[in-house]
């Protein structure tokens, strides 16, 4: 697992996607051969039962633990998460998803997933994180159910536990780099922050983690990349909060802030200048979220801490806006 | 066993055929739910391969109580939902910018006396009743396309090199339409799901010499048996529901 890596880059014109140079050796020696289908059965122990959702990276999996289940675990299931066939192909495609995981076991939050194991399927060559299963409705599908936008109330019982999730992480040093709503999940005992598949260790606070390069394999969601991201930039704490900002909106107002378009479009079409406090969200908040959803990453703040101040802040009662409108 | 177990059988089969070497197609034959359903991934064979799986796992999902129009609110519910995280919400790469992960989809969900399929895309709905075959669904596809709105022959349509081209599937745009057909049902009914593996070499008179045999494994191994002497180039999946 530890076995030094040579960080020179790769003659052959293989796609190689997971390191950069200098960052530490693979963590498994690249495969002799393709890794092949996702068996039944995976790593002899995990019964794949239903396909969760796809990421166009990765596949979710629900899987019965089988020694779970022999020592009569009543609840013996995990969520089982690999790369898509496609992915899994790359030469380095373990070393991926061992980033995911280093990156992720790092963190204790009551709102972000919690995961078990990394492991290799020694049949298929296909590696594989198993993590707790989650049962309840992602952001995405809470938009569905409220075309018009949340109340307040329910928005502001999402924003609170999602940024504190993502300022936690942060605060580790662990930058997360897809955020959007089918990345969040009302799980039956509370919000869940996953996918930290493109995520990357700050250097200062985590040095010798396995890093994405991202000059070699650029991947976001088109509507809640900063534009930065989709310029080639580096993954910042600022495009985390640029893409947090845009979920905020949607799920405020219904409807993404630039129609669904990229940052890098809405740009050009100088959208932000439209830009209008969503009729749910509550004034006080709308410095800070508007801030936050700047095209310049200058323009933002580099900490979740003022959007978080700002949603921790409730709103006034309308006796107190009267009082406060009476005194000037 | 529910009251839908008792009244309705059905078998199903999925095969990828002989010239494929994986298999996009997905099948649900769910008796117990009152809940059958075929999906015909598109976009290559890995993204297909998951998205027709997604669809009919999360169909499998789906509450099987409540008259038929609570469960096929739930299953348009559902639909939506996973054409909303296939065509909007999948993380792309500069290799692969505009992914396509998409399925066609045909549903069957039964409630008491009343049936209602819903699809979109190519793959079908046949019902055999007293002796005569009707196509229940109509195609989402160009071909369907040209003989309705350009008048086009059928020859004419059958040399348009595009002709199978999909103009509706779960995941190919960000907003779904479904078709749906609500109908009564009753005793001695069949129905067949498939996907166009499945119906497109077959003669002109195998659906009905297959339907009319007297059991839902009978009518899917002759089906079978008929497409897989054929060319069998597409993956090709079928599911025969009887009441």
């Amino acid at each position: 697992m530890s076995e030094a890596l040579d960080v020179s880059m790769p003659a052959s014109d293989q796609t190689y996607f997971a390191y950069a140079q200098g960052a530490a050796r693979p963590v498994s020696p690249e495969p002799a051969q393709a890794p092949g289908s996702l068996p039944e059965l995976v790593g002899g122990r995990y019964r794949i039962e239903r396909l969760l959702g796809v990421g166009g990276i990765g596949a979710v999996y629900r899987a019965r633990d089988l020694l779970r289940e022999q020592f009569g675990d009543p609840e013996p299931y995990v969520a089982l998460k690999t790369l898509s066939e496609e992915f899994a192909e790359y030469p380095d495609a373990h070393a991926l998803l061992y980033s995911e995981f280093a990156l992720t076991a790092r963190l204790r939050h009551r709102h972000v997933v919690r995961l078990f194991g990394f492991d290799v399927d020694v049949t298929s060559r296909r590696a594989f994180i198993t993590l707790e299963l989650l049962k309840g409705p992602t952001l995405d599908q809470m938009l569905l159910e409220h075309p018009a936008g949340l109340p307040w109330p329910l928005l502001r019982s999402i924003a609170l536990p999602l940024l504190e999730a993502l300022d936690y992480a942060h605060r580790l040093g662990v930058l997360h780099g897809d955020l959007k709503p089918s990345n969040v999940m009302l799980a039956d005992d509370g919000l869940r922050l996953f996918d930290f598949g493109l995520g990357q260790p700050l250097d200062s606070l985590l040095p010798g983690l396995p890093r994405l390069a991202r000059h070699r394999f650029t991947a976001w969601t088109p509507r809640y990349a900063a534009p930065e991201l989709l310029d080639g930039g580096e993954l910042t704490a600022a495009a985390d909060i640029y893409a947090v900002a845009c979920v905020l909106y949607e799920l405020s107002a219904g409807q993404h802030p630039f129609r669904r378009l990229s940052a890098k479009q809405a740009k050009a079409m100088s959208l932000d200048t439209d830009l209008a406090r969503p009729p749910h969200l509550p004034a006080h908040c709308w410095p800070a979220l508007r801030q936050a959803l700047a095209f310049d990453p200058a323009d933002r703040t580099g900490c979740v801490g003022p959007l978080l101040e700002a949603f921790r802040r409730n709103q006034p009662s309308r006796w107190r806006r009267w009082l406060g409108l009476a005194q000037g | 066993m529910t009251v839908i177990a008792k009244a309705w059988h059905s078998a199903s089969r999925t095969d990828a055929g002989k010239v494929r070497s994986g298999n996009e197609d997905a099948i649900l034959d769910r008796p117990e739910l009152g809940l059958w359903a075929v999906a015909d991934g598109m976009g290559g064979h890995r993204n297909g391969a998951l998205a027709s799986r997604l669809i009919v796992d999360r169909l499998a999902e789906q509450a099987c109580e409540g008259p038929l129009a609570t469960r096929l609110a739930a299953i348009r519910q559902c639909l939506h939902d996973v054409n909303r995280q296939l065509s909007q919400a999948l993380t792309v790469t500069t290799d692969c910018p505009d992914p396509v992960m998409g399925s066609t989809v045909i549903a069957l969900v039964v409630a008491d006396d009343r049936a209602a399929c819903v699809w979109a895309g190519d793959s079908r709905c046949y019902l055999w009743r007293g002796g005569r075959l009707y196509q229940l669904s109509r195609d989402h596809s160009l071909r369907q396309q040209l003989l309705d709105e350009h008048a086009m022959s059928a020859e004419q349509v059958a040399a348009h090199p595009a002709a199978h081209a999909l103009t509706r599937a779960v995941g190919a745009s960000e907003r779904l339409q479904l078709d749906i057909l609500e109908f009564e049902t009753y005793p001695g009914d069949t129905l067949l799901l498939c996907s166009d593996g499945l119906y497109q070499d077959l003669p002109a008179d195998a659906l009905p010499a297959a339907l009319g045999l007297p059991s839902a494994s009978l009518v899917l191994r002759r089906l079978f048996d008929e497409a897989l002497t054929g060319p069998a180039r597409d993956n090709l999946s079928a599911v025969v529901v009887r009441r």
